[in-house]
């Protein structure tokens, strides 16, 4: 169990996150917020690739910087911009990394196969990774992060680069090593969680704003979000005055989906919030006084 | 597991083009200058036959011995000119352009032979001679006044040339001086290897060493791998399989040149007799002074010590590199910044005031020690001649740079990896 206890991080003035309370069991995170809202920053410390200016990340009860090797040799790890080593074939990437994973060479060749096989790259197995697109990259990226079997899984922005194919396909991946492991999953798209999830976890100007499940933060706006159909000329004033959380042309009007917390009007139809709703509506630039 | 991790390591300065084809270039260009200033390797072989007949000693006896060999020889040169010289150099003086083509190609070669020999044996019986008008006082008060020395500077100099003076008497007892070498003055041979080809080998080694450190220090940081890497269970202790790695770089990368370059130095320059020649030898005095060693070493063992502060001056080098390299994240600046700090080292004795013991103290530096191996262990090397120049600037830097690799080690470990 990870226990974030009243972490903060300061750059100078600059203050990335402020006072984050925490705690992971087993099971899939979501880490859902815009980019800039310190979702890096808080992945990089549970990494311990960067230290708290207050507060510490204690697993099982043990500070993880002092558990030190200890504590990085249960983790997995995929950044945000996964790096790789151009003249390098995969295997030997991931040789090298099972390397400082602390994984033996037999054991690693073993272990490699199976996940190339695993990202759809076994036949790649060989080729220099410079030749290789975004998504094959990502794609090794997760590979590396599995290497060590890990019992933590902290995977920030893994999506980036995958394809719509991809993208499910990883999806199912992720579902499945969330069964035995913890998985924290950080992304600014709704739809790489909202449904394989356990639990949500928004951080909002600094601080942490929603951890729960997404049925429970879908209900923070329970009947508040609305459909309704009106003429073009009249979307501008409707932009003003709601949260638009989307617009769709249809026959010569505009159907849009909005939110408001107030008396609704008779040609508003209610819907079920999303969490894509939610998130539009956290993260809303300013948009007038209404709602 | 560390093994493997710097192996990696290693891997990455193997599989960079710049440098492996620096590395090849370099010994390419040593081994062209070796060959290209090779013209009188023939000559050097009579140093060789003087050792094998006389011995390496030379002895009255020896020498009473080389003088009949040579009376002997110029009774053979009566034969093929049919006229009596003294010297071979008679014969010479009154020989004209003509005159060559009365001999053959044998008949010059033994002609040749016995100009040297003569050559040789006129240098061994000037030794005595030569020596007597050292005084090692008037050689100090030289270095003194050329160097403006005053104060404490010039104080410290006296002593140690005080200490140098009773070396001087003791090897000159010992007979150091004379044992048959190639002849300094024709031929410049410790100055040849010692100076001109461990330039090369030094400036190429460091050259070498300082890019393949930043190379491997900052390879992540260059291919943006640095999350990947030090999030890994090793964590920031990859940074110390990546010291391991350099300094293995550094040992392989200053062997290969060494050896290739050395290689090909003593298969066309042959040594094989005069290996055990002392280096204070008579014969190896080039200039206005001879080389004096503050010890009895054969030419053998001050090449050996030379290779020794030549390797251990590149470690030293490859472990600076990393402390910088650990700070500045670019591989080009911190060469330069290498580079600058190497000529600064040269530099900074000039800025001393000329009065205090810092200009000696100054001089202690790694730049200083490995361009000056021609006069390493030596009490004739003007400001550097102090007896423990070589192994206190060795263990001095030895300590500053391992204090210094630990420091950035630690400074690394608490570091934020962005």
């Amino acid at each position: 169990m990870i226990l974030v206890k009243d972490i903060s991080k300061q750059y100078g003035d600059f203050t990335a996150l402020e006072n984050i309370n925490l705690e992971f069991t087993n099971g899939l995170y979501g880490l859902l917020a815009p980019n800039g809202a310190g979702k890096t920053t808080l992945i990089k410390m549970l990494a311990t690739l960067i230290a708290p200016s207050k507060g510490e990340i204690l697993y099982n009860g043990k500070n993880i910087v002092a558990m030190d090797e200890d504590y990085r040799s249960l983790l997995g790890y995929l950044p945000q911009q996964f790096g790789f080593y151009k003249n390098y074939t995969p295997k030997q990437y991931l040789l090298y990394l099972a390397a400082l994973k602390g994984i033996g060479k037999k054991e690693a060749l073993d272990k490699i196969d199976d996940l190339l096989e695993k990202v759809a790259l076994r036949e790649v197995t060989n080729k220099k990774m410079k030749k290789f697109s975004g998504g094959m990259i990502q794609r090794v990226g997760i590979a590396q992060s599995l290497l060590n079997d890990p019992k933590i899984l902290i995977l920030d922005e893994p999506t980036a680069g995958l394809d719509p194919k991809e993208r499910a396909r990883f999806r199912h991946l992720l579902t499945e090593l969330a069964r035995e492991r913890l998985v924290i999953v950080s992304t600014h798209i709704v739809s790489d969680v909202e449904t394989i999830a356990n639990e949500i976890i928004m951080i909002k100007n600094r601080q942490l704003l929603y951890k729960d499940s997404v049925e429970r933060i879908c209900a923070t706006l329970d009947g508040h979000v609305y459909e309704t159909t009106i003429p073009y000329e009249q979307l501008e004033t409707y932009r003003r005055q709601f949260v638009l959380l989307s617009e769709k042309q249809e026959r010569g009007s505009m159907v849009i989906r909005f939110i408001h917390k107030g008396e609704a009007e008779a040609n508003w139809l209610p819907l079920a919030p999303q969490l894509e709703d939610v998130f539009l509506y956290e993260y809303r630039d300013d948009i007038g006084e209404e709602v | 597991m560390a093994m493997r991790i710097v192996w990696h390591e290693c891997q990455k300065a193997f599989k960079s083009p710049i440098l492996i084809g620096l590395l090849l270039l370099f010994t390419a260009f040593n081994v062209f200058v070796i060959v290209d200033n090779s013209y009188f390797k023939e000559e050097l072989k009579i140093a060789n036959q003087l050792v094998e007949k006389y011995g390496r000693k030379i002895t009255d006896e020896s020498l009473l011995q080389f003088e009949k060999d040579l009376q002997d020889d110029l009774t053979a040169l009566k034969e093929i000119t049919g006229q009596e010289y003294q010297s071979v150099y008679d014969f010479l003086e009154t020989l004209t352009f003509e005159d060559q083509n009365r001999y053959s190609e044998q008949e010059w070669r033994f002609i040749e032979q016995l100009q040297l020999k003569e050559m040789y044996f006129s240098m061994a019986n000037d030794i005595d001679a030569s020596y007597a008008k050292i005084d090692i006082q008037k050689v100090a008060e030289g270095t003194i006044a050329q160097s403006r020395l005053s104060g404490n500077a010039e104080k410290t100099l006296l002593r140690e040339y005080e200490k140098f003076s009773q070396r001087f008497e003791e090897m000159k007892q010992n007979g150091e001086h004379k044992e048959w070498f190639f002849a300094g003055k024709a031929y410049f041979m410790h100055s040849f290897l010692f100076k001109t080809v461990f330039l090369h080998i030094v400036i190429e080694s460091l050259m070498l060493i300082i890019l393949s450190t930043a190379l491997i220090t900052n390879y992540e940081f260059e291919n943006r791998t640095q999350l990947v890497t030090y999030g890994t269970t090793r964590g920031r202790r990859l940074m110390k399989d990546k010291l391991g790695a350099s300094v293995a770089m550094a040992a392989l990368l200053t062997t290969f040149i060494l050896v290739a370059t050395l290689s090909t130095y003593f298969i066309v320059y042959d040594y094989s007799n005069v290996w055990g020649t002392s280096i204070n030898s008579a014969f190896n005095w080039e200039y206005n002074f001879p080389n004096i060693a503050w010890w009895n070493l054969s030419i053998g063992q001050f090449l050996s010590g030379t290779i020794a502060i030549v390797f251990i001056t590149m470690l030293l080098y490859s472990g600076l590199t990393f402390t910088l390299t650990t700070f500045v994240k670019n591989s080009y600046i911190a060469a330069i910044l290498m580079a600058t700090f190497f000529v600064l080292a040269l530099l900074i004795p000039g800025f001393m005031p000329t009065s205090s013991n810092l200009l000696f103290i100054t001089s202690y530096s790694l730049s200083l020690l490995v361009l000056n191996t021609a006069s390493s262990f030596m009490g004739s090397s003007g400001l550097i001649m102090f007896k423990n120049f070589e192994w206190m600037t060795t263990v001095c830097w030895t300590m500053i740079t391992f204090v210094l690799c630990i420091f950035s080690l630690k400074w690394f470990h608490k570091k934020d990896i962005q």
